[in-house]
């Protein structure tokens, strides 16, 4: 057991640097530097050496990689070439909370709202609910959550007036503050999931009412209820699992769009603002970031595989 | 004998149009005009602005930024030696921290500075504040990329506690405009204790003179500034608090604003202007300004090296057209790059005049069928998203030169690169604006003199040269025009660039906002501001 945790460990630690070289090296063949954009307009030569030399950009790149890689490790990340930002504050401190407490409720949401609704699809299965549901998940995965998140404020915020449409609130200072600025993000976010959970719970569902076990639990005379809410679902837990562990790579993509559109300081709006300024040292952090959060949720995932099926249990 | 120190109050205080912000003389009519609706406990005013931002915000270090929507912000947190001022009809330069301005024999200015200024950090704003603040600018390590406006500095003096000399090897019209890039604010004093306290970190740790102290700056998110009490126009500022929102999406911002959840918008992208003008409980301001829209063409590589070609594009782009489909309608078409605000040096007849760049696609196909280069040609235009009207002026403009046998093919690139690609000159057509100038010789001086650093288009002339210097060392207005004026035909006939707009400069603001003194510098000024 030891073994196999230092194994994965050592696999972690192993990923986390291929990711850093890939992602440093990627930037840096990249057209563009800080200081061509932190100069702008009042570009001349003198203040771009200069401000090379002070930033340390002048330097090989393998070098400044292990002076970053050195310091990262070390828990010094820096400060951002132009805005002078603490690093780690600003990702980990500022951003970080942000994307968590979207993907989770937009995460929430989609199961809350995604199982119930397929599993009656799949209990249903060919009457009006179920067609109605169909069309509403084939429009979900297919309905660009960008459009969404500008349909959701124009009609929400602009012309209903009910909810913020910008800006985040911590839940953990001001919670009913927090829930009505996490409303709508959530929401658009959470459609894709919201659409595909729907589809999963119903096929898998679908499948393994037709299982003999299920026919055994009918026969045995259990309410319907608790054959289709117990029996049923609990077997469908595993795929649906693998999937959200899957998907949480595309959850994250869909939070940099959903953060653009409600103004979240979040860690895709960080990512993307600091590949267009090239800030290195933010990329390389907020790289790490989502890196770490991946691999923690496979290894989530893959924990939680014993607790969902006994016979995965070791012996 | 000619009192220069007129005639520079007269043209450099007295006529450009910049995008920046002011305040200050005016305070005293605002607050006659305020008074009433304030919902603070204050005497005047009160209350907290949140305003969208949708500019890029690099450094709250004046002497380091690059960028107007950080200046707008600098100008709310420092004071500069001079500032800028609008009536409504000319800006003017008048002094700020300073009291008094002295001109002796052309190049030597005094400034005798307000007494008992302190910064933010309560240490004193007197001349050797001064002094120190324009030495980090001038010869400061690291170099800010503002050196060189004071490449023509001699000396700087302390004469006494609250007197300060700048000596310059030459008549300096320019100086007012050019003591810093931060628009509007000519000469932004920064506190010395503070640059030594925060070091390199200054830009996030701002402390200046200004009505609003510094608060705090989340990155991706708020930058918020509250009320100095000890700010020394009396009376000023009325709001106790502003939070500029760091908005990315534009769409996002204008939502924001229509549903109430800002009170202002420091830059209203032209799309949608429209949309906001058409509500009854938002003001928008916008004036054309000191700028330019071009298409540059590179000089100094095939096909655009030959003069007839370049000549061509200048005269087959359709400027009304470009105008409706690039900017919705909000410019006016340019015939040569003097600006309206600069009014001093602008022609009102230049449409009429026959003068400059202007749309005419016979002479197009004339100087087409002159050109040495024949046949259909398929240059590299580098273009990118990025900015106020984004790839749209490349649209409108690419059946224009179809007209001239001219194919260009488009390269969209983000901006890190594009800013790339355009210094190092891989490129055959690009398209540009040059902002918030103030003054001809900021306007094409840098842009266009054998190689400058903005002189992207690569484009010499020796005439223009000795025009554009001949107008830097004279102050008298009447000369400098006709140097302007010819120096300006040149460059149109020459064609380094197609000539295209001048654009006005929105910001939007709710009811509620009251005394906003719009300066068509692109400045956002609070010092007057409250909520109603």
């Amino acid at each position: 057991m030891l073994l196999f945790a230092a194994g994965k460990v050592l696999q972690t630690l192993m990923v986390l640097l291929i990711v850093s070289v890939v992602s440093f090296t990627l930037l840096k063949l990249a057209p563009g530097d800080p200081i061509q954009i932190m100069l702008g307009t009042e570009n001349s030569p003198e203040a771009y050496a200069s401000l090379m030399k002070q930033l340390g950009l002048d330097r090989p790149m393998v070098e400044q990689y292990f002076h970053w890689l050195k310091n990262f490790v070390t828990g010094d990340w820096g400060v951002s070439y132009v805005g002078k930002a603490p690093i780690f504050q600003y990702a980990f401190v500022e951003a970080l909370p942000v994307t968590l407490t979207l993907a989770a409720s937009a995460l929430a949401l989609s199961i809350l709202i995604g199982v119930p609704l397929g599993v009656l699809s799949a209990t249903r299965r060919g009457s009006g609910w179920d067609a109605i549901t169909s069309v509403f998940t084939l429009t979900g995965t297919s309905f660009p959550s960008f459009y969404l998140g500008i349909l959701l404020i124009w009609l929400f915020g602009v012309k209903l007036g009910l909810f913020p449409t910008m800006g985040f609130v911590a839940p953990w200072n001001d919670f009913w503050g927090g829930v009505a600025h996490m409303t709508l993000p959530a929401i658009t976010l959470s459609i894709y999931f919201l659409a595909m959970i729907v589809r999963m719970t119903r096929a898998n569902l679908i499948e393994v009412l037709e299982q003999p076990y299920i026919a055994a639990a009918r026969a045995r005379g259990e309410p319907n209820w608790r054959v289709v809410w117990v029996h049923g679902l609990r077997n469908i837990l595993m795929p649906l699992v693998t999937i959200l562990g899957l998907q949480l790579g595309a959850l994250l993509q869909g939070a940099v769009l959903t953060e653009t559109v409600f103004s979240l300081p979040g860690i895709g709006q960080m990512i993307t603002n600091a590949v267009l300024n090239r800030e290195y040292g933010i990329v390389q952090a907020g790289v790490m970031i989502t890196a770490c959060l991946f691999i923690t949720t496979n290894l989530l995932v893959d924990l939680a595989y014993p607790y969902l099926d006994p016979r995965l249990r070791p012996r | 004998m000619v009192d220069h120190k007129s005639i520079l109050e007269e043209r450099v205080l007295g006529s450009i149009n910049r995008r920046d912000l002011m305040r200050g003389l005016g305070a005293g009519t605002a607050v006659l005009a305020t008074g009433l609706g304030s919902r603070s406990a204050h005497a005047n005013g009160g209350g907290h602005i949140r305003l969208g931002w949708i500019d890029h915000v690099d450094t709250l270090d004046p002497h380091f930024t690059g960028f107007l929507g950080a200046v707008k912000i600098h100008n709310n947190i420092y004071n500069g030696l001079l500032k800028v001022e609008y009536d409504g009809k000319r800006v003017s330069f008048v002094p700020d921290l300073a009291q008094t301005w002295e001109i002796q024999d052309d190049k030597v200015h005094t400034f005798k500075l307000r007494p008992g200024v302190k910064f933010h950090d309560g240490t004193p704003c007197d001349a050797e504040a001064v002094k120190w603040s324009v030495e980090r600018v001038w010869k400061g390590t690291p170099r800010s990329p503002h050196a060189w406006k004071y490449k023509e500095l001699a000396s700087v003096e302390v004469l006494d506690p609250l007197t300060v000399r700048l000596t310059f090897n030459k008549p300096y019209a320019f100086l007012p405009v050019a003591l810093t890039g931060s628009t509007g604010r000519a000469g932004t004093i920064v506190s010395k204790a503070a640059v030594e306290k925060y070091g390199d970190k200054f830009g996030r740790n701002p402390v200046g003179t200004g009505p609003f102290k510094f608060v705090s700056w989340r990155e991706n998110d708020a930058i918020v500034i509250e009320k100095n009490p000890d700010y020394f126009e009396k009376g000023l500022p009325k709001l106790d608090r502003a939070t500029f929102l760091l908005m990315k999406e534009p769409s996002a911002a204008i939502a924001a604003m229509l549903s109430g959840q800002i009170d202002g918008l420091g830059d209203v992208p032209v799309q949608f202007v429209s949309q906001l003008r058409a509500q009854k409980n938002l003001q928008v301001y916008g004036e054309i300004e000191g700028n330019y829209v071009y298409v540059g063409m590179n000089c100094k590589r095939a096909p655009f090296d030959d003069m007839d070609l370049r000549r061509a594009v200048a005269f087959a782009i359709n400027r009304e057209v470009a105008i409706k489909q690039a900017f919705f309608g909000h410019a006016i078409p340019a015939y040569t790059p003097i600006s309206p605000p600069m009014t001093d040096f602008y022609d009102p007849d230049v449409a009429k005049s026959g003068r400059g760049q202007s749309f005419d696609l016979a002479k197009a196909k004339e100087f087409r069928a002159k050109s040495k280069v024949k046949g259909t040609i398929e240059p590299l235009f580098l273009a990118s998203e990025s900015g106020l009207f984004g790839t749209r002026l490349v649209q409108s403009v690419l059946p224009m030169l179809a007209a001239i046998d001219t194919k260009p093919k488009i390269e969209v690139v983000e901006r890190a690169a594009w800013i790339q690609r355009r210094n190092s000159g891989e490129w055959d057509l690009f398209d540009f604006t040059w902002w918030a100038d103030l003054d001809p010789d900021e306007t094409i001086t840098p842009e266009f003199r054998t190689g400058e650093a903005w002189n992207y288009p690569g484009w010499s002339n020796k005439r223009f040269d000795e025009l554009v210097n001949a107008a830097q060392d004279t102050l008298d207005v009447a000369k400098r025009k006709e140097y302007y004026t010819e120096a300006c035909d040149i460059l149109m006939n020459e064609a380094p660039i197609a000539i295209v707009s001048h654009m006005p400069v929105f910001k939007a603001f709710s009811q509620k906002v009251k005394d906003f003194k719009y300066i068509p510098v692109d400045s956002l000024n609070l010092h007057t501001v409250s909520l109603g």
